[in-house]
């Protein structure tokens, strides 16, 4: 019961920790290469958003509710 | 700059033809091979002229807004088919305000459906520094520029080069800044040539030479074209440049850009769009980067007055720092 606990209890953290440390992975300027490998993931999600936004009209008709 | 309502400058009522010289238009996809009486054989071995050097990456930049900080007012006025002139008002805490003078001669002679020559530009401001190009046409295949800057009585370039257009390739050599007496200058030669109607390669070799040291760089650049979205990459010694252009529908663009130096150890992605509603004269341009920077322009034509408006804002999150401007137009 108390490890069962305490497992659910170290879940949460280890999940904020790891976001906590992804974060700074991401944002952390002073490795070059590290930058660079977040670049080169952020510039192929930019290159997959910009070609799946195919259905993009502005003057069609709103939908009627 | 190229994109925007503000820079570009606008064609002369009474001109049958669109004033725009070569040089000033946006880089067009290349046209299909030619099909009818051709035999099938030689129309697949015919590749098109891949462009310019300098407007690989053009078409994804074109998408980003361009800054405007304070406030900038522009008057044009077209005194000819043949002749315009532009008068700048801008003020600005950030950047120097003041005036700028600027004229536009467009020759007769005629080297595409938007291409004429010769073409002489140039401005200058109240304390007399001058910026002027001149661009002409000397053969069918053969162009050259020469550009000069001054800041007030001090030149601080001049600039040289020469194209050359052959039927799948393009090749330009430019002089930048020789000085004969001081031995220094900056020599720059591009090649690009088109593999397949597609896809372009091609290089580029810069020579610097300054008194007692010289240097040279090179780097290789690829460029494919699809039906619908332009994908270029260049490759050097100083660092690495890798762009993307997507034309989503007849209102939506899209341009994601990398940009990794080697000299500053540092890299940056840049995703922008753009969207144009032709029935509302209304442009709008976005851009967020990674270096925590998000901007957008708005260009909107209030007609039917000859007025266009532009506001900008930009956001620098990291440095915290706002930046925003406004600017009217008038044809």
């Amino acid at each position: 019961m108390m490890s069962g606990s305490n497992a659910k209890g170290s879940f949460p953290s280890r999940v904020s920790e790891w976001i906590s440390s992804t974060y700074r992975f991401a944002t952390d300027r002073n490795d070059f290469r590290r930058n660079l490998l977040v670049n080169l993931g952020l510039f192929a999600a930019g290159v997959w958003v910009a070609r799946n936004l195919s259905d993009f009209d502005l003057m069609s008709p709103q939908p009627v509710t | 700059m190229m994109g925007s309502v503000l820079a570009a400058p606008p064609p002369p009522a009474a001109s049958p033809a669109p004033l725009l010289p070569r040089g000033f238009g946006l880089l067009l996809f290349p046209p299909p091979p030619a099909t009818g009486s051709r035999p099938q054989r030689e129309a697949k071995n015919v590749l098109p002229n891949p462009g310019e050097f300098e407007q690989c990456h053009q078409k994804c930049k074109e998408v980003f807004p361009t800054q405007v900080n304070g406030v900038r007012l522009v008057l044009n006025k077209t005194l000819s088919k043949h002749f315009q002139v532009n008068h700048s008002l801008q003020l600005s805490s950030t950047e120097d305000s003041g005036y700028k003078f600027g004229t536009m001669f467009v020759g007769s002679g005629q080297a595409g459906p938007a291409e004429f020559y010769p073409v002489l530009v140039g401005d200058v401001d109240g304390s007399g520094s001058l910026n002027a190009q001149v661009i002409h046409q000397v053969t069918d295949r053969i162009r050259s520029k020469v550009a000069f800057q001054t800041h007030q009585q001090t030149f601080v370039t001049w600039k040289a080069d020469a194209e050359f257009r052959g039927e799948d390739f393009t090749a330009a050599v430019a002089f930048t800044n020789p000085d004969v007496l001081d031995d220094s200058g900056v020599v720059v030669t591009h090649y690009l040539q088109s593999v397949t109607p597609t896809l372009a390669m091609g290089g580029q070799l810069v020579y610097q030479r300054r008194p007692g040291d010289e240097a040279t760089f090179m780097s290789l650049v690829g460029r494919y074209t699809g039906s619908n979205f332009v994908g270029a990459l260049t490759l050097g010694w100083a660092g690495v440049q890798a762009s993307y252009y997507h034309r989503a529908s007849d209102q939506l663009q899209l341009g994601v850009e990398l940009e990794a130096g080697s000299f500053w150890q540092d890299s940056s992605v840049t995703f922008g769009y753009q969207l144009d509603v032709p029935k509302a004269s209304l442009q709008f341009k976005g851009v967020i980067s990674s270096n925590w920077v998000v901007g957008a322009t708005l260009e909107k034509k209030l007609l039917p007055l000859p007025l266009s408006l532009v506001l900008c804002s930009f956001l620098n999150h990291q440095k915290n720092k706002f930046h925003c401007g406004f600017g009217v137009m008038i044809r």
